[in-house]
């Protein structure tokens, strides 16, 4: 069963080097977009992380970063076992004054991975708001710790102390917060990184 | 001029979803809700047009032996650039459609509609065709969000029909299962089913 196969190698250069134009072509429209289009997405990134901010710390007027070498060490005071999960952290300042601080954290603990959180502390130690900026969880269960209903739940804790996940009604003045109902893998990725902001925070406010 | 004819059978007689049971991935995956099944029919749509114009344009210049990498590599740029113009120029759009866009590279109706009428037909033809196919592949995926989000979620595009709070006033506990993966298998399974019903009796 041995045929010998004839390969017209003319025609296979002539097809390779069609399909070569194509892909350069194309490969040159792609670098073109990206190069008109990079700076607006990075700008919209920058003015969307700093909503965000503003969003979970509505005191201050201006943050600063914390520098990423510092941001190391906190990490590794905290015992962090993964750096990646400190995202990021700025101190948030009113005419100079600084009046709390956000920290950027993603657990990788959900229930379909990375969720980041973004939680606003004061300079009293009291967390003034969390969001959620990604997640992929389950649509309908998980997918409801972005509601006000749940997250909103954070505000007015302490980060001076952990805060816990119970499935009842928290007690009034605890720092517990209530799970979402068939979802409680993602309420406690959420609570960890909140738990973890308010480390930082201790750190930092020092 | 057959404009009409191109157009109108992608929404019923040779409907994606139903029919030809194409793309499969998308649809089980992304109708959770009727916003979300219509966003990605939307964007889905969007796409269809420019590649299906795009190849048929190309038609004359792509050599047979090769026209499966060339249209991959053309659907795959398009969607691409889609997406980078998107998220520079109309955030709010990319925001609410941003997700869909790298699904649709895989979604093997843009392949199947490039390989099967683009390729032979001129661009006019090809335009109807993706405008048809886009609009049925819409249809389906917004029918299919707006039975799992009433019944797992108890409300349509967002508005709660039944619940307390609801149109109609009665205690209603979601069946979460129909937003699940097996929700989509289930209602897509029973839709089909009543469709090849429906299309026996009258044949």
């Amino acid at each position: 069963m041995a045929n010998k196969v004839n390969i017209d190698w003319k025609n296979v250069f002539k097809l390779g080097f069609i399909l070569l134009v194509i892909t350069a072509v194309a490969a040159c429209l792609l670098a073109l977009t990206n190069y008109v289009t990079a700076g607006t997405i990075e700008q919209l990134n920058l003015n969307t992380n700093k909503a965000a901010r503003q969003q979970v710390l509505t005191e201050a007027t201006d943050f600063e970063q914390v520098p990423g070498d510092k941001l190391a060490t906190i990490g590794t005071a905290i015992g962090l076992k993964n750096s990646k999960e400190l995202v990021e952290a700025y101190i948030g300042t009113t005419d100079g004054n600084i009046v709390g601080y956000t920290v950027k954290t993603a657990p990788t603990s959900g229930y379909s991975g990375e969720i980041q959180i973004l939680t606003g502390i004061s300079t009293d130690g009291v967390i003034k708001g969390i969001t959620i900026l990604k997640q992929n969880e389950t649509p309908g269960l998980g997918v409801k710790a972005t509601l006000p209903t749940f997250k909103d739940q954070y505000n007015g804790k302490s980060a001076l102390k952990e805060i816990t996940v119970v499935k009842s009604k928290p007690a009034a003045g605890s720092n517990e917060i209530q799970a979402i109902t068939g979802a409680t893998i993602t309420s406690k990725a959420v609570t960890v990184g909140v738990n973890m902001s308010s480390a930082v925070y201790q750190i930092l406010s020092k | 001029m057959n404009f009409g004819r191109n157009l109108t059978r992608g929404i019923i007689r040779e409907n994606p979803t139903f029919v030809m049971v194409l793309g499969m991935c998308p649809t089980l995956a992304v109708t959770t809700s009727a916003i979300n099944g219509m966003g990605m029919g939307l964007a889905t749509l969007v796409v269809l047009i420019g590649s299906n114009v795009v190849i048929s344009a190309m038609r004359k210049i792509i050599p047979d032996n090769i026209r499966i990498p060339a249209f991959v590599v053309i659907i795959a740029s398009f969607v691409t650039i889609v997406g980078m113009l998107m998220k520079a120029y109309v955030p709010t759009l990319d925001a609410a459609l941003g997700i869909f866009i790298p699904l649709i590279v895989v979604n093997c109706i843009i392949l199947a509609r490039a390989e099967a009428f683009a390729f032979g037909n001129s661009v006019a033809d090809s335009f109807a065709d993706g405008l048809g196919m886009g609009l049925g592949f819409t249809l389906s995926l917004t029918i299919l969000g707006s039975i799992r989000e009433i019944l797992g979620a108890g409300s349509i595009f967002g508005n709660i029909i039944f619940g307390l709070n609801g149109l109609i006033k009665v205690a209603y506990e979601p069946v979460i299962l129909m937003i699940l993966p097996p929700g989509a298998f289930l209602t897509l399974g029973l839709l089909i089913g009543l469709i090849n019903w429906k299309s026996k009796k009258k044949a």
